[in-house]
């Protein structure tokens, strides 16, 4: 799609955390390509997806980097933190294990990231509700506890999939809109990207590093 | 897949493990961990030389670990380190050995994709190179027949 430099206004810079094997990257395939990936592998390193989506009549790309959630690659998939406007926690709702560490990924989220960082609490497999281990009550408890945005999804149906994504951009924009989201702060997260001129010649579709955010 | 060859490791990171790694080898063998979480941030550094130091140190840890984990974990940053700096054949080499042991693996296949498309491209970028090598040569020729004949 040669649809001139730039389709989308603003880029959203996301993070996908949580331990392994909770289907950070099988969250991240359902939004992107509408599908589910089974036999999904552990994540090596980092991944990396977009997806254009429309907020307030706003197009917005979704950069989105999926960590690896073993322990071997914490030391790296840190470094993603900076930078990021949004970042999705997930747990698995069958996995207590994985609701018990949710304190630790927390540390490390509001640690690295910035204050305004949109955190979103994800309980996934919703689908296998006769394994609940972690009841949506006690989760739900937490995350107002520590000011999270949550729900629960499944990767496998796509329930409430779109919605984890689409809301923590909408809390974004309106951080943005009502100017406690500063554009110009280093490792907002946010690149706004101007209308630009259909007329232009360049038709390079990467867009540059260096938004300007009047 | 732009994105993520063009993504720079922190310095402060590439220090930190730097100096846990170099620490380790002044006393003996670094341990696997060390080695690794090194030759991660040094294959995402910028320049060259550190990303070639990356995949050495990688090629050695390979060689020497038993655990089968971090043997694909190699396999994967060999791959992207050599694809970091333009060496596709190398990069070719680790991901067809990847993707015999795991073949549905993505983070791999979308490398290889990368890869092969920059090779058809700058193969493609050669041959117009060449072809208009032979259209310069060839107008020179035709120039030099014209001025003969007068």
């Amino acid at each position: 799609m040669a649809a001139g430099p730039y389709n989308y206004s603003y880029i959203f810079k996301y993070i996908i955390i949580g331990d392994m094997g909770v289907g950070k990257s099988c969250l991240l395939h359902q939004f992107t390509e509408k599908k589910f990936m089974a036999d999904c592998p552990h994540t090596i390193g980092v991944e990396f997806g977009t997806r254009i989506i429309e907020v307030s009549g706003q197009k917005i790309k979704l950069q989105i980097w999926d960590t690896a959630g073993q322990e071997r690659f914490r030391a790296v998939t840190r470094s993603y933190y900076r930078g990021a406007a949004g970042a999705l926690m997930v747990y698995d709702i069958t996995r207590r294990s994985t609701y018990n560490h949710l304190s630790s990924w927390l540390t490390d989220a509001r640690n690295l990231t910035n204050p305004n960082t949109v955190i979103f609490l994800i309980g996934n497999k919703s689908d296998l509700e006769a394994q609940r281990d972690v009841t949506y009550e006690e989760a739900k408890q937490f995350a107002d506890e520590n000011g999270l945005m949550f729900l629960e999804c499944s990767a496998k149906t796509g329930d409430n999939v779109e919605d984890a994504f689409l809301d923590t951009a909408k809390k974004i924009y309106q951080n943005i809109q009502d100017g406690s989201l500063d554009l110009n702060a280093a490792e907002s997260g946010v690149q706004h990207k101007p209308a630009t001129p259909r007329t232009t010649l360049n038709t390079d579709q990467q867009p540059s590093d260096k938004g300007c955010a009047c | 897949m732009e994105l993520l060859l063009n993504d720079v490791v922190d310095p402060n990171d590439l220090k930190k493990f730097r100096v846990m790694y170099e620490d380790q080898s002044s006393r003996g063998v670094p341990s696997e961990k060390a080695q690794f979480e090194y030759s991660m941030c040094l294959v995402r550094s910028r320049p060259d030389v550190d990303v070639k130091h990356g995949i050495a140190l990688l090629e050695d840890l390979f060689k020497r670990t038993r655990d089968t984990e971090t043997k694909r974990d190699c396999l994967y940053y060999l791959a992207l380190g050599n694809t970091r700096i333009k060496h596709y054949e190398e990069a070719l080499k680790f991901t067809k050995l990847f993707l015999q042991i795991e073949p549905q693996n993505q983070q791999v296949q979308h490398i290889q994709k990368y890869v092969k498309n920059k090779m058809r491209n700058e193969g493609l970028a050669g041959m117009a190179i060449v072809g208009g090598a032979a259209i310069a040569v060839g107008g020179l020729i035709g120039l030099g027949v014209s001025l003969l004949k007068k």
